[in-house]
């Protein structure tokens, strides 16, 4: 009987102490490592460490102000916008009919048709990219194909283009749509379907009135879920597009790696990430905490 | 109505046919004797002959799995703690505690590789294998815990007490009887922080000292450089079939896990 008999009696007892004990680790190495980061791009951002890599307590907000005053910065953040716009409609056009067809016109292989939708995203997203560069060249066997079919006449050149980084991305985040949208129209209860069948309703009518208003939770959180990283692309800028493809995430790169200018480059992250940040705050807000238990 | 699932069919094939061109092209390509990306002449093996040759290659792969490794295990070890903690016991500040862990998952990875990047160089810290592998633990550590709690959900504590009451001490009713059961979920959350950690390529990039590559970063390095040439064709096709071993190594284990 000693001091740490007395010791581990208490911490036996104690919740709070067997709560702190299991949280101190994983938390701390998150300050540390995930969250301390980003306070010290925060000093950064408000002036607050010179080029001495000095703390000095005098914030200022010049370099927000240079970032929103500048109309590339703007122009560049609106285009990151746009391209995740149009990669999320192009994802729920294409995974929509995918989604609806798996769920409610097939029988038998609906397993392992999802399982075959599955496979090539099990394929890294860099591979996956890299994949797409070899049919998108203009040496491409694709273009060697349709030239030979005499479908064009010359290759399309495609690479290095608004239309490759959308694509090339629509190709890598497809998934992130059509999973969603797939449990949730499996958990729709088809009964509706039905008796709007037997009061009359045509199929058109259904679908806009019973099957689509019911599959919103899919399709907003496939929209989370593809707009997030599509708007903070940096490797599909990098490899298929040119420098008028660039997106936020290229921008903030280019200021820390190659402008070197650490103070613009933190103000641009923090209004980045104060920007996705508040995107899922408004999505959890407007679906519940469930919303984000996808 | 015959028409619309006609239309629904054939659009889902060319979904399909979409989904799975590219990488069949890179594949077969890897294959080719000419240098050409195009025009596929003879069946060869020299791009791979070329690929194997490379010690580069073999350096990275083993970086890969051995930085894998230990950040699986790290990971794991962190957040089954934290999932036990959140999934067990009631105490306040418990939601901002979750937002905490879900932040890492929503922040854009560019963003969070460099942000580590800055303070490393603020802070003087050499850069290389140890820095990686911090990078790697620090999201992972949150995709284990989400996997986690979602599979301790149901777990039965019951089974704990019992043991308990036996005479079982906390120690061993930890490693005999907790562990044990939860080693589906353990499993099944080390396998993704694995999978995350090989595939990572943003965060080792930014975070990576001169001359430690891995395995996604020599793909990188050579896309970015040369674009697409037969060699990175069978390199891809090489790292391809790792991936693709490990992912139906995985969907069985889930399989015999859910039975």
């Amino acid at each position: 009987m000693g001091f740490s008999d007395t010791l581990l009696k208490h911490i036996r007892r104690n919740v709070t102490v067997k709560v702190s004990l299991l949280l101190i680790p994983p938390l701390l190495f998150l300050a540390i490592w995930f969250y301390a980061p980003f306070f010290i791009v925060g000093l950064y951002s408000f002036d607050m460490i010179n080029i001495q890599r000095e703390i000095v307590f005098k914030p200022s907000l010049i370099h927000y102000l240079r970032v929103l005053s500048w109309t590339g910065a703007m122009k560049i953040f609106l285009r990151s916008l746009y391209f995740a716009g149009v990669t999320v409609i192009l994802c729920l056009l294409i995974g929509y009919p995918v989604a609806y067809y798996i769920s409610f016109k097939m029988k038998k292989y609906k397993d392992l048709f999802i399982v075959l939708f599955i496979i090539p995203f099990w394929v890294s997203f860099l591979l996956r990219t890299y994949a797409m560069m070899s049919i998108l060249d203009e040496r491409s066997f694709l273009n060697v194909l349709l030239t030979s079919l005499k479908l064009i006449d010359s290759p399309i050149r495609i690479m290095y283009t608004d239309t490759a980084v959308i694509l090339v991305m629509v190709y890598d985040y497809l998934v992130m749509m059509v999973l969603p949208l797939y449990a949730n129209l499996e958990k729709l209860d088809k009964t509706l379907l039905e008796a709007a069948y037997t009061l009359g309703a045509s199929p058109v009518k259904t679908f806009l009135k019973i099957t689509l208003p019911l599959s919103m939770p899919g399709i907003m959180a496939g929209f989370l879920l593809v707009f997030i990283p599509a708007v903070g692309e940096f490797v599909i800028p990098e490899l298929v597009g040119g420098p008028n493809n660039y997106m936020v995430g290229n921008l903030i790169y280019e200021f820390f790696m190659g402008a070197r200018h650490w103070w613009i480059g933190s103000a641009l992250s923090m209004l980045f990430i104060v920007f996705i940040l508040s995107l899922v705050i408004t999505y959890v807000r407007k679906m519940g905490e469930r919303g984000l238990a996808f | 109505m015959k028409g619309t699932n006609l239309f629904l069919k054939i659009f889902t094939i060319l979904v399909f046919l979409f989904l799975y061109s590219p990488i069949i092209v890179m594949v077969v390509f890897s294959f080719n004797e000419s240098k050409s990306i195009g025009v596929f002449t003879n069946f060869s093996l020299r791009w791979y002959e070329k690929v194997i040759n490379n010690p580069e290659v073999w350096k990275a792969l083993f970086n890969s799995f051995w930085v894998g490794a230990v950040v699986t295990i790290v990971s794991l070890i962190l957040g089954l703690m934290m999932a036990m903690a959140v999934t067990r016991y009631n105490f306040s500040g418990k939601s901002i505690l979750e937002s905490l862990i879900l932040i890492p998952v929503i922040i854009p990875e560019i963003a969070e590789a460099l942000s580590l990047l800055i303070m490393y160089i603020f802070l003087n810290i050499p850069l290389g294998p140890v820095t990686v592998i911090i990078g790697h633990v620090a999201f992972c550590i949150s995709y284990v815990t989400i996997v986690m709690r979602a599979r301790m959900a149901g777990y039965d504590r019951s089974i704990e007490e019992a043991a308990r009451t036996l005479g079982a001490n906390e120690f061993q009713t930890f490693f005999k009887i907790t562990l044990p059961t939860l080693y589906p979920a353990i499993l099944a959350a080390g396998l993704l922080a694995f999978t995350l950690s090989f595939d990572d390529l943003i965060k080792t990039l930014f975070t990576t000292g001169p001359g430690f590559k891995t395995l996604p970063l020599v793909v990188w390095s050579s896309a970015a450089r040369g674009g697409v040439s037969p060699e990175l064709n069978s390199l891809s096709s090489f790292a391809l079939s790792i991936s693709f071993l490990f992912a139906v190594f995985r969907l069985r284990v889930e399989r015999r896990l859910e039975r």
